[in-house]
């Protein structure tokens, strides 16, 4: 039981990781990715609302009718998302105006119903809430992997603060999109050196 | 119990539902004040940067409080104007009361219906009055506004500060992001003289003669267009404040001699500029 907890939180993280392995949540790994801190707030977004919305759907999956299941899925989902966007709202107003519409978005983000359909209804409600945690966390690593080096390219900063000398010219094309999505190639084709078993025939 | 009959789906997700509505009815009601203490806070800096206060960024690190502080400490008085650009009533302006006329789509509305109630924040910097008045349209995919911050004699444009609900980021945001957008207003005028075209973003370039003009941002054509739109319809909204300030200045003299007031007839505003030329 133990070890299977471990393999729970673990394997979202490093073997099946969502973005780098089951390539979801590409569209907002590109677009919130500019600076570290609104990577490190969506993250933390995401991991609430998928760990969340799985321990409420595994809590009610004895009793969900099988036929409107998706439906009762997107209520709690979306529930979930628009407490979070309250919440960025009114305690963090100028980091949810830089993530704007990608907050809303995480209703939309493969991850969340990924994970209750194929665990959370499946499920008890503690390992369903720690699957839902382990793989927000490990689309929040990769975002913010990808946002460490964007914003120390593009920016020259960490955080905001100021790490590379001010001799050094942003390089504007780290900021720009494709640029996130090549870094996300880089690394995919990391993690599939070290764990040569991800590799495709 | 079975969980596939019609009558347990329908109650079941009429439940779910209520209960979900229920939650986040509390949680908007709970973080309500907070959200609009963010939002006024928010308004206030951005005509604080369009004024030249401070940057937007610097504002954003203060907290509201420090904002709404800055706000009263240098606004000197608030008051809002009819389509005569007569005064029709003030707006209080003391810390922890602040007043402000923020729903602009409601007075974009009006501006069309002929009865808006506009408001002008007027502060003081270094001695002299700055006049910002606000100036709300449609983008490509939602609403765009913006502050624009005039001298005292409302004949030059000091500043401004656009921002927008969901414009393309890397394209038309470029009216938010890039400071060299907003830096290009400074120094030029209003064309008193045009009231239905008073204001001009220039594709491919302003010809550096026109004073009422600025570039548009390449890749940004419906948002500019949507923002020239705005600047105009505001304008002309502001259009008999502007010239009553301006008259007061005695630049007015040099303008009404001839274009100007024919321009102004055709605008339908002959008498109530004719008054307000006699006050000035």
């Amino acid at each position: 039981m133990n070890e299977d907890l471990k393999k729970t939180l673990l394997n979202p993280i490093f073997k099946g990781n969502p973005i780098t392995v089951l390539v979801l949540g590409i569209c907002s790994s590109l677009a919130v990715t500019v600076q570290l801190k609104g990577a490190l707030v969506m993250a933390l977004s995401v991991i609430i609302v998928t760990g969340l919305s799985s321990l409420v759907v595994s809590l009610l999956r004895n009793s969900i009718p099988n036929r409107v299941r998706i439906i009762v899925q997107l209520v709690v989902v979306a529930m979930m998302v628009i407490l979070v966007d309250q919440v960025l709202k009114a305690y963090a107003y100028a980091i949810d105006k830089q993530l704007s519409v990608y907050i809303g978005l995480i209703i939309t983000n493969c991850i969340v119903m990924g994970r209750i359909e194929a665990f959370a209804l499946g499920n008890k409600p503690i390992p369903s809430l720690l699957d839902g945690l382990a793989n927000g966390a490990g689309y929040g690593m990769i975002l913010v992997i990808v946002a460490f080096f964007r914003e120390l390219l593009g920016s020259g900063t960490l955080l905001g603060f100021r790490v590379l000398p001010e001799s050094y010219v942003p390089n504007n094309l780290v900021i720009l999109p494709p640029m996130a999505l090549i870094l996300l190639g880089c690394i995919v084709w990391v993690q599939r050196a070290v764990q040569k078993d991800l590799q495709e025939k | 119990m079975n969980t596939n009959s019609n009558v347990y789906t329908i109650v079941y997700t009429t439940i779910i539902v209520v209960v979900a509505a229920a939650i986040l009815a509390i949680a908007a009601m709970a973080l309500k004040p907070k959200q609009d203490a963010n939002i006024k806070a928010e308004t206030i800096s951005q005509m604080l940067a369009a004024a030249g206060f401070s940057s937007k960024e610097d504002l954003a690190k203060l907290g509201n409080d420090q904002v709404l502080k800055m706000y009263s400490d240098n606004v000197k008085t608030a008051f809002l104007i009819d389509a005569k650009g007569d005064k029709i009533g003030e707006l209080e302006t003391e810390a922890g009361n602040i007043e402000l006329q923020d729903n602009l789509k409601q007075e974009n509305k009006n501006i069309a219906a002929g009865n808006p109630q506009l408001p002008v924040y007027v502060f003081t910097k270094d001695g002299s009055e700055i006049n910002v008045i606000p100036i709300y349209g449609a983008g490509l995919w939602g609403p765009i506004w913006g502050y624009i911050a005039f001298n005292a004699s409302c004949t030059e444009i000091v500043g401004a500060y656009f921002d927008h609900e969901s414009e393309t980021p890397g394209l038309g945001a470029k009216i938010k992001d890039e400071a060299w957008f907003r830096e290009q207003f400074k120094g030029q005028t209003v064309n008193f003289s045009k009231p239905d075209d008073s204001f001009n973003i220039v594709k491919g370039g302003a010809p550096k003669d026109d004073k009422s003009a600025v570039d548009a941002i390449t890749g940004a054509t419906m948002t500019c267009n949507g923002l020239d739109a705005a600047l105009d319809t505001w304008f002309k909204a502001y259009m008999p404040f502007l010239q009553k300030k301006a008259g007061a200045e005695g630049v007015d003299e040099d303008c009404c001699g001839g274009d100007c007031c024919g321009g102004d007839c055709e605008g339908g505003h002959q008498h109530e500029h004719n008054h307000n030329h006699q006050e000035g």
